[in-house]
């Protein structure tokens, strides 16, 4: 049960899944937040039950209702059913909601509160935007934009209560770690292998990366989860119908295909390896928490307004960090995003491994400050305290 | 209009958020209660439009905290400072521009798309740089300061585009 007397009892989160996991991985990460730390009863709109299936494999991909993980999931069908809009309200990355469900909250006494959860961005601008308001163009309903985010004055990132202190236990836990890489099939790799994870958008600079692994002096284990790189993985070793459970040795590198990895299970993978390659938002921030030396690919946009909010990543990140580092981050993020010259930026970013990692957990503890669910929480609590008041003074 | 209320746009700011989607942030004004807010909205967001008269005029004098402009016919109009918008940057004695009108009431002016200024301060040229690409700040008579090419000098008449507040070329 919520703990504070102005806490919302419930909340509807809305997730339209464009494409990929990035959408329903935020909102499914922020819906078993609310419900499981925070005591909300919640319910997730989503209009694809196939690719939540992917992320909670107990999600039933016909079942228009259902109970999964403490949270109420319902397909986002159109035309969309009476519903009793909840207290606090999420529209994830300006989904658009249903006329109708606008129309009821418009007609409520005491309105629910109304937010569009942006798109993650390292940029400066998203400051200024943070937690401004929106009022509707023709309805009395306010909606408020609220910006994710790595400093102080934005929203933060979504941390679970309990997950530093797991990601610790693990890493001090050899059982605990022996567990993790019996689960995918493997002993426990010797502590001189190089122990990689791979989760990528389809990406051209593959090959010199495994070219670099190959042909390098440290043995490689390369981890892919299924997903959209994997045919080219295919292809470097010859391979037409790669699947889970393939390996394929060449020179120093071994690579692992593992089944798609849902979300509780991927920190696992991103804890026992020794650099993650993330991609898009919510296995980019996962990284973040794993305190390991990461590279991120970023969902491409168009007229590459990506490469703006990349480099805006980099400098933040790298304000704090050595100059051979910060240029062994900057020419190897740059060189994965614009998919050329990963063999000649990999050895660099190698040699800085031990100093990235110990900067890497000093940014975590850094970010740990400002949590994303607590803050949408905190920011409803104010909104409804404003109102109680604007209503007083009436 | 939002809700009931009519506003007027006094400055927007337009950023590319994420998947392709983009937000703009604005400064608007209650055209009936005077009060003026930031606000934020999703770029495809839809707004119905208010109708407003517009008349052509030249500015006149500065009344604080009213600039005050003037028709063909002798009337005068008088706008807010904080309803000026960017205007205020390039506003010059008998300058002509278009106040705007809401139910008979002056809310703001538009000046033309571009407009000519003379640079009063600027560091010296780079020498040899002619390619426009490398840019450096210079202050215009009403002290507005904006970004000009390097090879730029003081008493230099430059061109202006007044909707972006960048400098276009060298007139």
């Amino acid at each position: 049960m919520p703990n504070k007397p102005d806490m919302p009892r419930n909340c509807d989160i809305f997730c339209n899944v464009i494409d990929n996991y990035g959408d329903i991985g935020v909102c499914w990460r922020l819906a078993r937040q609310f419900a499981n730390q925070h005591g909300l009863a919640v319910r997730l709109w989503v209009d694809d039950l196939a690719s939540l299936a992917k992320l909670c494999p107990e999600a039933d991909v016909t079942a228009g209702q259902q109970q999964c993980g403490g949270v109420e999931v319902d397909l986002w069908r159109k035309p969309f059913p009476e519903a009793q809009p909840a207290e606090l309200v999420i529209e994830a990355f300006a989904c658009k909601l249903p006329d109708n469900y606008i129309e009821a909250m418009a007609a409520q006494v005491r309105k629910s509160v109304w937010i569009n959860l942006e798109y993650l961005s390292a940029e400066e601008w998203v400051e200024s935007h943070h937690r401004l308001s929106s009022p509707h163009p023709s309805l009395p309903l306010i909606k408020y934009f609220f910006f994710p985010g790595f400093t102080p004055k934005t929203g933060g990132l979504l941390l679970e209560r309990d997950l530093l202190a797991r990601r610790d236990a693990f890493l001090k836990d050899a059982k605990q770690q022996q567990a993790f890489w019996r689960s995918v099939g493997m002993e426990m790799p010797a502590a001189e292998i190089l122990k990689v994870s791979l989760f990528s958008y389809e990406n051209a600079a593959l090959p010199g990366f495994f070219d670099a692994w190959v042909n390098g002096t440290q043995p490689v284990l390369c981890l892919v989860p299924e997903g959209s790189i994997l045919t080219q993985v295919g292809q470097y070793f010859g391979d037409p119908a790669p699947q889970a459970g393939s390996d394929y040795l060449r020179g120093q590198l071994h690579v692992r295909v593992l089944p798609f990895v849902e979300q509780q299970r991927y920190d696992l993978l991103l804890w026992a390896c020794d650099v993650n390659f993330v991609r898009g938002e919510d296995s980019f921030v996962r990284a973040q928490w794993a305190g390991k030396p990461f590279v991120w690919q970023i969902y491409p946009q168009h007229d590459r307004v990506h490469l703006k909010k990349l480099e805006a990543f980099l400098i933040l990140y790298g304000k704090q960090l050595g100059q051979p580092a910060s240029l062994a981050v900057q020419d190897l993020w740059l060189a994965w995003n614009m998919e050329s010259g990963a063999e000649k930026a990999w050895p660099p970013f190698a040699a800085e491994l031990n100093g990235l990692n110990r900067y890497a957990q000093d940014w975590t503890r850094q970010l740990a400050e400002n949590n994303l669910a607590l803050n949408l929480l905190d920011f409803c609590r104010e909104i409804g305290r404003m109102r109680a008041l604007e209503i007083e003074g009436q | 209009m939002v809700g009931t209320d009519p506003m007027v746009v006094l400055k927007a700011d337009y950023s590319r958020s994420g998947r392709n989607g983009s937000v703009v942030k604005m400064k608007m004004k209650n055209l009936l209660t005077e009060s003026a807010k930031e606000t934020v909205y999703s770029a495809d967001d839809k707004f119905e439009q208010i109708m407003l008269d517009r008349k052509e005029v030249t500015y006149s004098y500065f009344a604080d905290p009213m600039y005050v402009f003037m028709d063909s016919e002798y009337n005068q109009y008088e706008i807010e400072a904080e309803s000026m918008g960017d205007a205020i940057n390039y506003i010059e004695d008998g300058m002509p521009c278009e106040v705007v009108f809401y139910n008979d009431k002056a809310i703001s002016v538009e000046l033309p798309n571009t407009i000519v200024r003379e640079v009063i301060y600027t560091e010296p040229s780079v020498r040899g740089d002619t390619s426009g690409k490398v840019m450096k700040p210079a202050k215009i008579s009403t002290g507005f300061e904006l970004a000009v090419a390097a090879f730029i000098e003081i008493g230099d008449k430059i061109e202006i585009d007044t909707r972006t507040n960048e400098f276009r070329k060298r007139a």
